[in-house]
Parts: C-alpha cells; structure tokens; sequence
C-alpha cells in the first residue's frame, strides 16, 4: 500500500506524452506574459554567475575591484593562455574525457545488462536477492567507504584514471538498476520470446532487441553518469595518486592553491572547466531535457 | 535499513500492462538461462569488492586505533565511546542537519514553484527550461569558486556603494551567516535537477482534470492543493528523500567556499571524517563516525519515506 | 513458460556464449585499464630512474625547478618530479594510507612530521654524509618532534623565524622606531591609527595565518616547561588540573587579540596571497607573518622597503625571543625502491651554494654548521638574536594534529571570547589525550 504511492502512475510516459500533446493543442489559451517576465527574472539568477565567470576571465588583473560586474574595457586572453598552462589545461581535459567517456560506456553496458537479468527474473530468489542488495546501497553514504576505498584502489593498484572508471561503473550501478529495471519491465516481453522462439540465444535476445529498446533510458542515465563523472571532485581527491592524472575539478583545485592572487587566470581556468560540458549542452539542450525528464517518469 | 529497500524494490512490480503479474508467476517453474547468472554476476563481484567490502572495512577499522598506516590494535567499541563525547563531532551534526534541512526544504520549494511556472503557459518555455538546467552540469568546485569571489568580494563592493554596513564583509567570513552562503550556492545548483523532475511530474497530470476544476470555479491555491500537489506527490516524496541524503553529505560546497570556516562552524560531517582522518591522523576514529553517519542517514531515510508516503496517503 | 521455450531453443550452443561474453568484458577491460595506464605512466622509459619529489611549499616551485635543473644535468639517468598539491600534510597522509611514500620530500617540520617520524615512515638520514655539515640545533629540533627509535628522519634545509615584517617608508614617515617592549608596540599602533594608518593586514580566510602571532605570544608567556606538564596531565587537563591553557594562555590570548583588532575591515574575507599583495601595495604599516613571507611580498612588488623584527612580547625587552623553527627538511620514504638515487638527489640540495641560493630567495637561514651570518638586508633586524642563541621552537609542533588549533584560532579571532577559546584548547586537549592513550 505504501509503495503504490511511491511508485509513478503505472501507465508510463507514452500515456504521459499522449496527453501532453493534448494540452500542447489546447495552448490556444492567452499567454501569462507576468509569468513569462516572472520567469526571466527568474532565469537571470542562473546567468549571473556565468556571466561573471566571463566577463573576470577576460579582464586584466588591474580591472578587477568594485562589485566586478562591469564589462572589461578591453579583451585580454592572456588569462586563458596562463590558466592553460598552470593548470596543464590538455592533461586535465584528456584525462576528464577519458574517464567520462570510459565511465559512460562501460556503465551504459554493464549496468543495463545486470538490469536485464534482474527484470526478467525478479521472481526467482536469487535476482530478487541481488536486486535488494545493489538497491539498499541507495542508502550508503559516501564517507564510510571513502577512507577504506583510497586503500582499497590503492592495494589493487588502480589508484588511476582506470579505477576511477571501474568506481563510477560501480557506484553508479545502485540507482542505474533501479531505473533500468523499472524500464526494462514495461516493455512488453512477447517481441523477446519470438526471438528466442526464432533461435536467438539469450545474449543474442539481449544484444539485437533489448538493448535497441532501451535507447531511452540509456539516455537518461548516459547523461547523469556524464555529468557526475565530469564534475566529480571527492572521488579524484582521494582515489588518484599521481599528479599527471588529474581531472579538471582537481586541477582547479591545485590551481586555488597556489596561484590565487591571479584571479584572472583563475577564472579563465574556471571557464575553461566548465565549457566542455556546456558546448556539449548548449547543442544538445532538448534531448538532455527530455532524457531527464523521461527518467524520472519511468 | 529493510524498510526503504523493501518499498523500493516492490516499486517497479507495479503492474504492467504488457506482463499481468499471474503470467510471471507461471514462468518462474522454468529453469533459468545461465546467461542470466553470466550477465550479472562479474559486476556484481566487482560491486561486492569496490562497495561492500570497503563498507566492512571501514566498520572493522572502527574497532581498532588504526592511524590508516603502521601497527593497530583492537581497542572494541571505544571509537564510539569517545564519539559521543566529542563535541567538535556533535557540532558537525548539528550544521549539517541544519543545513540539510534548510536546503531541503528551500530547494523543493523554489524548484516547484519555477516547475509551476514553467509548465503554465508561458512565452520561451523551451529556453527557460534549458536555462534553468544549467547548474545542473556544473562541477560544484567550480562554479563554488566563482560564488566564493561573488561573496568574498563583489557583494561586499555592492552593499558598500549601497550603503548596507550589515553586508559590507564577506558572509563567509561570519561563523553567523557563513551557512546561508553554502545554502545558497547549494540551491543554486541543486534547483536544476529538481525542476525538471517536478515538470516531469506536473506533465503527468492530464488537462482534464483542471478543466473540471476551473468549471468548479476553483481558486488556484485550491487548484494547486487539491489537485496538483497530490498528483505529484511521489515526485515530491523521492526530491525530498534524494536531496535531504545529498546534502547531508556536502562536501565540495564548503571546499569550495567556507573550508569549514569561519573556525569550525561550516564543518560537515563529511568534512569532519575527511579531515580527521587523513590530516588529524584519525582514521579508525573517523571511520567510526562514519559508521554512526551511515545509520543516521538510513534511519532518516526511512523515516521521511514513512512520513512523507503517509501524507500522500491521506490526499 | 516464458523461459521454457527459450533454454530448449538456446542449449546447442549454450558453451559458446559464456565465452564470448567473457571476451567482450575483458576487452572492455583492457580497453580501460590500458586507458588508464597510457596517461599514467609514459615517463618511465628505458633505464632513466624517475624519482617522485612531494614539495610542499608552494611558492618554492620554481627554485627547486633551478635545483632539479641542476641535479639531472650531473645525473643524466636519473629524471625528477616535483608534485606540489595544497595542503600539503593531509596530501601526504592520503599517500601513507596508500602506502605510496614518495621517494624523496620537503616538509615542514611540524607535529605531523614529528608524528609520521614516530611511526617510522622515513628512512634514517643520520649517516648521509650532508648531516655531517648541518649544524646541531636544528638537528635537535627536527629530533625533537619525534623519532622511530634512535633514527633522524630528516635533514634540515632552511629555517626560518617569525617575526613581524614593517614596511620600514611608512616606519620612517611617521617617526616610528622599531618597538622593543610590548608598550612601544601598542603605541606605535596607536599612532598609526591617529595618524590615519593600518597598523596591520589580516588575512584569516586562511585559518593558519593567526598561527605566526599565536607562537610568538604563546612562546613567550607561557611558563616554562608547559607542554611537558601538560602531556603529563593528559585527559585530566581542565581549570582545576596543575596547568592549562585556560591558566597559563589568558595573557598570550589576550594580546593576540589586541594585536588582531587593529585589522582592516575585512581581514576575514581576505587570504595569505591577497595579504602578500596588499602587505607588498603598502596597504598596512606592519604584517604579522614569517620570513617565509618576504619572498612572496617582494615578487608583487620588488622596490618595497621591508625590515622585521622579533615580536616584543613582553614588557622587558632583555626577555623577547625569535621563534625559529625548521621550515623545510629533507626526507626520503622508507622502503623507496630508489634510496642510492634519492640521498644523491638530497646531497646534491645540501650543497652549501644550492642552500645559499635558496636562502637568498626565499629568505631563509643556512642550517649548516659554518654558515656565515645572513647577509640577506630584510633579516637584518633578526640576526642578533640568531647570533646570541636567543630563541625558541614553534609551540604549534607541540599540539598534536588532531586538535584543531587553526579553527579554534579563526573563531577566536572573529569572537573575541576568550573563555571560549582556551576552554576549547583545553577540552580539545583532554579528549585527544584520551583517544591516543587507548593506541
């Protein structure tokens, strides 16, 4: 009774998107152009910071003062060359891209095929078993594995971008197999037993017709696994050993540290961390949008 | 920690429509395909490795002196005694639970209202809802740091040529009102995601049922409590669960802004078990908290899923 | 009968598939780890020794870079890596759990290496020949911090005082003379003031700035053989145990925060590096740091006129000390697969010209035994004392790590309360205490 309500209404998005199509006809209705102005408004607060972020990495160090908002009176991209090169920008980068792509992939593969297996066979005690366990760790924070998991990678000698991948595939399967799960078992078993039926072998079932399927899901947790990979600073901390490994939060990080008087440089090293993720976004924006969106549905 | 894990996992055996429930029953006489076992049994190794054995670890350690390096003895559950002893820990607690109650509550909050807002029919309501998802794909480090000169030196500048001697300091360098600085560079980023899980929500309602309302001449708040509000509850119930548990462990937020400052009063827990661990040398000492960390958080889990799934309940 | 079907069809060639899927995994794993591996070790190459140098003054990067230049151009086979992280101490305990020493590291000579030296972490420098040249004093320091059994851990590289830096233009435009009691001080802040000056520049968003000042003050007030008596008390230190700090700290605390309200407005807001700049722009007439700070001053602004001086604790300047302390000693990890190349490497640093050069650069005092007195013009206030033996240790070494002194010191120095802060040195004390008498 309790967990009805927990659980999304059972008719899942399609039913969803039928009626939002609905009420995207019946848009005749007059605009609410407060709201609209209310919302902009709104918007701005997200874009300050950004555009503070801008306009200081452009700035020479001597336009800096006062509250900082002002236009800078003249371009000055020697920031971004200085920040490039205090912060090894290329490592940096190389290195976050790599374990994010890495990291996405393998959990994209790995974490739907558990999820597979556990759908199909929630009813047996074993997978249902499985499933409680990987679910219930929803629950563990963080810091009680941090100081055992920096020994632990260490020991094992994956102390390195690797491991890192290995940790996000790992620490991300918990709540990748609660969405998979939830999607995999609304879609409708019949088109995998006529495969079978066809001689498909059960890999081959989850490989050419599963997989395919699940194209939406797979979205929605490709991007939360991208956008926690590239962002994540603890996990870097602690887990990486070598300095040549540094991710793009760490570096900027390291670059606080010890350079921070040079506040243009900063921010230009700033922006430059961030940008990636947001070109990438800018172009992507809607499909990002809806690949959320679906998820949470599910 | 059976009682969140047991409604979660009944979740998803929502009915279908595709698979009525009797038909899986049937299924389940069958033998099962060894792929199955091959698909998931490597990486639920590698999570047995990686994630529960670091967490026995950790609770192992906890009985012992060990600095994380050199000799270690048993010392049972002295840890834990001297936790509760510790002031500096329960001041840990105490900022973090006020400071995760607080952005909880301030996140739904704000994050719902602008879901309202951008659900309603409005003008750009594309490109509101991109701009508002910004945050969301920002390292918190980062864009921590730039909130850290927009608090340690712009707001002061502003408030200065305003003439508001209150806000001309830096809040972060005020024990008093440093926490409001990480709530709201917490909400500022946190706000992103959740809009977007309540629209999700919000677009699950069907039209027609605020049609029958309007035609009931219902007020909006009305519309909004008696309608809106109850539809969405499960997206509610899951925003407030999820953010209450992530910020309780914040850490990047004040690394970014406070570092625990000024002295000890933007310490987190998870600051704290960082810290003392490695800098103070504390490891089995701080592993032990930890372990004291990871019943509360399963405890308060449980509770709020009871609490908040009672009051949907009763719409 | 959903499954049924499908184990019939897929059992002839059930044996293949487990296979391929194993392949597929391992693949992918390879894939992975040989990522990974790519960025992580490309330096290694042939026979080339690479030795992992941990550094942990930031703002020395670049004269160790000169040292390092130097080293590899003698020793064409051996490639040196200087990593510098921030904070540098939790950074080096991270590595300790991993137990990935690094082979060879500078390091302040606080209480964490005094802790680390106990639990045997460094290799024994007592016979590398460049002890030999080091003087006695700073030997003892660095022994005195702690040691695994009858071992040195360390050779001292540089030592620095705390002193208090003035800008001697600001000094000689309003008549000041260099204070030798804690009177003249207090006056010559209050003619500062009157005079429309900023006596001093705080900079306590980072929490260790308050430290130099806390040393000085502590070191000279409290009574003698403090620390020992306090560790003697152990978990019963408290208002009513023999020593405290709540008794023997008041007038150390008092005067710290004396000295600490005749900050610009925002000294809570501003940090170590913002302090460097400003200190170096002529923004206050006196700033409360090390000599470690004059190097970092003088890269903002190299014309500016600096001198220092010992603090003028106490009412009877026949009384004030220098506090000195080792601020960067050598060390190699135990069990370094590369020891001959690293005491190559550490001997090399010794050489009496690397210590000058590194001295003159980041003004520092030579630890070795025939160092001729500093000629370095902004130490020259500081130099009677050296030569008379006038000084004394950091007293922060003293306090084990787990005491958070650093916040304890911020908030005091926001709120002002007193009780609050010695209270809380003494509580903090007494439950450390406890905790490592269970080790």
């Amino acid at each position: 009774m309790v967990t009805s309500t927990l659980a999304p209404p059972p008719e899942g998005f399609l039913a969803a998107r039928r009626r939002r199509r609905a009420a995207d006809r019946d848009e005749g209705g007059k605009i609410n152009w407060w709201l609209t102005a209310l919302l902009i408004v709104c918007s701005i607060t997200v874009l300050v910071p950004l555009y503070f972020t801008v306009v200081t990495a452009l700035k020479t160090p001597d336009q800096l003062g006062g509250s900082g908002f002002g236009l800078p009176t003249s371009i000055n991209l020697q920031n971004f060359a200085d920040a490039w090169n205090l912060t090894n920008f290329p490592r940096a980068l190389m290195n976050t891209a790599l374990i994010t792509v890495g990291s996405v992939l393998l959990t994209l593969v790995t974490n739907s095929m558990v999820a597979y297996a556990i759908a199909r066979n929630m009813h047996r005690r074993f997978f249902k078993g499985i499933y409680i366990y990987l679910v219930s760790a929803i629950f563990v924070p963080f810091p009680i594995i941090m100081l055992p998991v920096v020994k632990q990678t260490a020991m094992l000698g994956i102390d390195n971008q690797a491991g890192l991948i290995l940790l996000y595939t790992v620490f991300g399967l918990s709540s990748n197999t609660l969405f998979f799960v939830a999607f995999i078992r609304s879609i409708p078993i019949e088109l995998e037993e006529a495969a079978l039926l066809d001689g498909a072998s059960t890999w081959m079932v989850y490989r050419k017709v599963v997989f395919p399927l699940l194209s939406p899901m797979l979205a929605t947790v490709g991007i939360l696994t991208c956008v926690w990979s590239w962002n994540d600073f603890i996990l870097p901390l602690v887990v990486l050993s070598d300095p040549s490994a540094q991710t793009l939060p760490l570096a900027n990080y390291v670059f606080q540290g010890q350079f921070n008087t040079n506040y243009t440089a900063a921010f230009a090293s700033y922006l430059m961390a961030m940008a990636p993720l947001l070109l990438v976004y800018l172009f992507a924006q809607r499909w990002v949008i809806s690949g959320v969106m679906r998820g949470s549905i599910k | 920690m059976t009682s969140p894990t047991a409604t979660l996992a009944q979740e998803p055996a929502a009915p279908r429509p595709a698979t009525p429930p009797q038909k899986r029953k049937r299924s389940g006489i069958g033998r099962v395909s060894p792929t199955f076992y091959w698909m998931v049994l490597p990486a639920v190794i590698l999570f047995f490795v990686l994630h529960t054995v670091p967490v026995l670890n950790g609770i192992f350690f906890s009985l012992t002196n060990y600095a994380g390096y050199g000799e270690w003895d048993f010392t049972g559950l002295q840890n834990y005694v001297n936790l509760f002893k510790d002031d500096q820990v329960l001041n840990a607690y105490l900022f973090t639970f006020g400071f995760a109650i607080v952005a909880t509550v301030a996140v739904n909050v704000i994050s719902l209202a602008i879901a309202l807002g951008l659900n309603a029919k409005i003008k750009f309501r594309t490109g509101l809802r991109g701009i508002f998802f910004i945050p969301n794909i920002l390292s918190i480090l980062v864009i921590g740091y730039v909130f850290n000169y927009l608090f340690s030196n712009s707001l002061p500048a502003i408030a200065k040529n305003l003439g508001i001697t209150a806000l001309s300091t830096s809040i972060l360098a005020d024990p008093d009102l440093a926490w409001v600085g990480i709530v709201i560079l917490a909400v500022w980023q946190a706000a992103a995601f959740n809009i977007i899980i309540y629209l999700a929500g919000l677009q699950t309602i069907p039209g027609e049922l605020y049609e029958a309302a309007s035609l009931d001449g219902a007020r909006r708040w009305r519309k909004f409590s008696s309608i809106t509000f109850p539809l969405i509850g499960a997206f509610f119930t899951i925003n407030m669960v999820l953010s209450l548990k992530n910020f309780l462990q914040v850490f990047d937020h004040i690394i970014a802004l406070t570092n625990g400052g000024p002295g000890t009063s933007t310490q987190s827990v998870s600051l704290l078990i960082y810290r003392g661990g490695f800098q103070g040398g504390e490891y089995a000492y701080q592993t032990a908290n930890a372990v004291i960390f990871l019943i509360v958080i399963v405890l308060i889990s449980v509770i709020q899923l009871r609490v908040l799934q009672r009051r949907e309940a009763t719409f | 009968m959903v499954n049924d079907p499908l184990d019939q069809v897929r059992t002839p060639d059930r044996s293949a598939r487990p296979h391929r899927r194993r392949r597929a995994l391992a693949a992918l794993c390879t894939a992975a780890l040989g990522l990974g591996g790519l960025a992580a070790c490309s330096p290694d190459d042939g026979d080339t020794v690479t030795l992992n140098f941990f550094q942990f003054k930031p703002e020395a990067v670049a004269q160790f870079d000169e040292i390092i230049a130097g080293f590899e151009a003698e020793n064409p086979d051996i490639e040196v890596v200087q990593n510098h992280v921030p904070n540098a101490d939790t950074a080096l305990r991270t590595l300790l759990v991993k137990d990935k020493v690094p082979d060879v590291m500078t390091l302040n000579a606080n209480g964490t290496f005094g802790e680390l030296s106990r639990a045997g972490v460094f290799e024994d420098m007592s016979d590398v020949p460049a002890m030999d040249t080091v003087a006695d004093a700073p030997i003892e320091i660095v022994t005195d911090l702690g040691q695994f059994e009858d071992e040195v851990s360390g050779v001292p590289f540089a030592l620095a005082a705390s002193s208090i830096i003035y800008n001697k233009t600001i000094f000689a435009e309003h008549g000041i003379e260099v204070p030798t009691t804690w009177d003249e001080l207090i006056a010559a802040v209050e003619a500062l003031e009157a005079a429309g000056v900023q006596p001093f520049y705080g900079t306590i968003k980072d929490q260790w700035t308050v430290l130099p000042a806390f040393n000085n003050l502590g070191a000279a007030l409290q009574p003698e053989g403090f620390y020992d008596d306090l560790r003697a008390e152990g978990d019963d230190v408290g208002p009513d145990s023999a020593v405290s700090f709540t008794q023997d700290y008041r007038e150390a605390a008092e005067k710290l925060k004396t000295l600490f309200s005749s900050m610009q407005p925002d000294f809570a807001s501003r940090d170590y590096n913002a302090g460097n700049a400003a200190f170096a722009d002529g923004a206050s007439a006196m700033y409360l740091q090390g000599t470690y700070a004059i190097a970092p001053i003088l890269a903002n602004n190299p014309d500016l006129d600096l001198g220092t001086f010992p603090y003028p604790s106490s009412e009877d300047a026949e009384e004030n000390l220098l506090v000195t302390g080792v601020d960067v000693v050598l060390a190699i990890g135990k069990g370094t697969p590369h020891q001959a190349e690293a005491e190559k490497f550490v001997e090399y640093m010794m050489r009496p010209e690397n210590i000058a050069a590194y001295g003159e650069a980041q003004s520092t005092f030579s630890p070795l035994k025939d160092a001729e007195p500093s000629t370095n013009p902004y130490l020259a206030g500081l130099n009677d004392f050296v030569a008379e033996g006038r000084i004394t240790g950091y007293i922060d070494h003293q306090i084990p790590p787990a005491i958070p002194l650093q916040p304890l010191l911020q908030q005091f120095i926001i709120d002002g309360d007193t009780d609050r802060f010695l209270t809380g040195l003494d509580s903090e004390w007494r439950k450390v205490a406890s905790r490592s008498s269970q080790r």
